[in-house]
């Protein structure tokens, strides 16, 4: 395929933990984190990534950057397949797919300057001098609305957000195409969160970025992305942009997550009857045979125990895993 | 109007530090009523938590201390009890629920023995009845084959079920009152639908009355009914849930509902987002403790604290601008 408009193509992408057991270390299962899903990115947008603790969200967007390397599947960037390349060619790749990390305080370097946690890309790619590297620092920084005089402070200086907005800086700094940002607002105050995603978004205008949005907030999901994707149990269970999804959700997992979301609006609420799914989410080193979710389905029927619904584009540009999706249509 | 269950006024607490006094809780007065549930809500650092420990005698001292207040429930003051008077109230007509499941409940006891020990000792009774009663309170709770896993430890149920153990344990004695802590905060969110399902159940069934402390307004809209909103030690508005939803009358009111995304509603501005950082409370502030981020502040805000006042029946505000009309009270 040479659409011009997809900026990334994952296919049948699978990643399995080995679980080790006895003085040998001999393999005695796997963790099926991410069990094979297929989507696609395009230039630009936001894609929204959301489902619980657990279903391969995280596993899924290291695994496109290759921080991890597939078990199984490709992962295709701008027209090359990023599993076949190694060492330097990769690196050179890297810099432009970067990460915004969930825990603003285990990814800065405590004993780093936040002018060298910036510069530090910078100088490990070898794109600039020493001189143009300080310049640069200054005007990310001033992007990031941080204070560039606060590049010779350490990070416990700081606050949650503007480490997050440091961890922004330095993710900008190569000037990346495409950002993983993975549950870059999930540890920060109500009121901050808000401020770091206006920021993901204003920079996203400006440099015409494509992100990766990793999230369990859907409000905030519904919020920033153009489409929205659903995992349960390492599998994608629905893909559609994020009106549709959000309007006509067509998988009953999808339709429970939405349900159980609370609405900051009393009377709303107070109106709202809501789906409870029964139980917890299965051990992803033993998950249900057929389709993931049959354990906790409320429409669940013999089928779904024999074999694995097919994700499929049930109507352009919407695609779901369910044998009955058809009955919400 | 009858007698509240429990009168709060004036409440301070505050901490040694190695960087000085911090005033965590600045002066608090609430009351409650009976059969009521009262949201709390706030960010990290506003107090609402260390209000609720204040009255419980939970506050470790030294660091920290109460400074002054009193705490009425059942025409006793708590703040002035004993430590084995306020032990024999603490678990058995008040009752609490942390966030973290994990680490409130004991992993080398089963979760049988730690329910059946209150039982014995604030209800006298035998350990057979103890026994039955246990199991009772699980299948309250829903957690399925209750007897059956009265024998299990606490890593053995997943982190919605300890929770509701927790919940089967807080209620065990049939309190009057509940205080539950970010009960759901650490939970996804279908986990966390279950638990607030039954919170409402229970409520109605034992009619106990409920502080809910969250920072998560969607979660306050559909279980309190009357809310309190804390900002640096200080409760900043109070009002009916309908009513603060509504019509919120303080900045930083304003500012948390503007920053919500929401699930039910598509096309979206950017967010409000409040700039700015909460304050540390190392001195007492003199002034508002919001004017620093306050989008209408005036002179007078940097003179003197507003305290609460009624802006409509039960709705009560502290800030000197009436923000709806921009001019001053």
């Amino acid at each position: 395929m040479t659409d011009n408009n997809v900026l990334l193509r994952v296919d049948n992408l699978v990643k399995h933990f080995p679980i080790m057991r006895g003085i040998f270390q001999k393999q005695v299962g796997a963790v099926r984190a991410v069990d094979d899903i297929s989507f696609e990115v395009k230039r630009g947008e936001t894609l929204g990534l959301v489902g619980e603790s657990g279903c391969g969200k995280s596993t899924a967007g290291r695994t496109i950057l290759q921080l991890y390397r597939a078990t199984s599947g490709s992962v295709n960037f701008d027209g090359v397949d990023l599993g076949t390349l190694r060492g330097e060619e990769l690196r050179k790749t890297r810099r432009k797919m970067q990460m915004i990390f969930q825990d603003p305080y285990a990814s800065l370097n405590p004993r780093m300057t936040v002018g060298e946690i910036v510069r530090e890309p910078l100088l490990v790619h070898g794109v600039t001098s020493d001189a143009e590297a300080y310049e640069r620092v200054k005007q990310l920084l001033e992007l990031v609305r941080l204070n560039p005089a606060f590049s010779t402070r350490y990070p416990h200086e700081f606050s949650g957000g503007q480490r997050q907005r440091i961890g922004i800086a330095r993710a900008l700094a190569l000037q990346p195409s495409f950002i993983v940002c993975d549950e870059p607002i999930s540890a920060l105050d109500v009121s901050i969160q808000a401020q770091v995603v206006n920021l993901l978004e204003e920079l996203q205008e400006k440099f015409g970025l494509t992100y990766l949005f990793i999230a369990h907030d859907l409000s905030m999901v519904r919020h920033i992305s153009d489409r929205v994707a659903v995992m349960y149990l390492g599998v994608m269970v629905e893909l559609a942009t994020r009106d549709e999804l959000y309007n006509n959700p067509l998988h009953p997992y999808t339709q429970a997550l939405l349900s159980a979301v609370p609405i900051p609006d009393p009377v709303k609420e107070s109106t709202r009857t809501r789906t409870i799914l029964v139980g917890d989410v299965p051990s992803p080193a033993n998950p249900p045979s057929g389709c993931r979710f049959r354990t906790r389905c409320p429409i669940a029927e013999a089928v779904c125990a024999e074999s694995r619904p097919e994700f499929r584009e049930i109507k352009p540009g919407h695609f779901v895993a369910c044998f009955f999706a058809e009955r919400f249509l | 109007m009858p007698e509240p269950l429990l009168d709060v006024q004036g409440l301070e607490t505050t901490f040694k530090t190695s960087e000085g006094t911090v005033h965590a809780v600045n002066g608090v007065s609430f009351d409650l009523r009976e059969g009521e549930t009262l949201g709390v809500v706030g960010e990290s650092g506003c107090g609402k938590s260390v209000t609720m420990l204040s009255l419980l005698g939970l506050i470790p001292s030294p660091p920290g201390k109460v400074v002054t207040g009193s705490a009425k429930f059942f025409n006793q003051d708590l703040l002035k009890m004993s430590r084995d008077e306020i032990r024999a109230i603490r678990g058995s007509q008040i009752a609490m629920v942390f966030q973290d499941p994990m680490t409130s409940l004991n992993p080398v006891l089963t979760v049988g023995r730690q329910l059946v020990e209150p039982l014995m000792l604030h209800l006298g009774m035998t350990k057979k009845q103890a026994e039955d009663r246990a199991a009772e309170l699980l299948e309250m709770v829903n957690i399925p084959k209750a007897r059956e896993r009265l024998g299990d430890y606490p890593h053995q149920f997943s982190g919605g079920m300890r929770q509701r153990v927790m919940i089967a344990m807080a209620i065990s004695c049939s309190p009057q009152l509940l205080i539950a802590d970010e009960p759901t905060t650490a939970l996804d969110v279908t986990i966390q639908a279950q638990i607030t399902d039954l919170v409402k159940r229970l409520r109605a069934e034992l009619g106990m009355s409920i502080i809910w402390i969250t920072h998560d307004l969607g979660v306050v809209a559909g279980l309190a009914q009357r809310v309190m909103v804390m900002y640096g030690g200080y409760i900043i508005e109070e009002a009916p849930v309908n009513e603060l939803f509504a019509n919120p009358s303080h900045p930083y009111t304003i500012g948390l509902i503007g920053s919500l995304p929401r699930v039910d509603i598509g096309e979206q501005q950017r967010l409000i987002s409040v700039e700015g950082v909460p304050p540390l409370l190392l001195e007492k502030p003199k002034h508002c403790p919001f004017a620093p981020r306050c989008k209408w502040v005036m002179e007078k805000c940097w003179n003197e604290n507003p305290v609460l006042e009624p802006v409509a029946p039960e709705h009560r505000v502290a800030c000197w601008a009436d923000v709806k009309k921009e001019r001053p009270r």
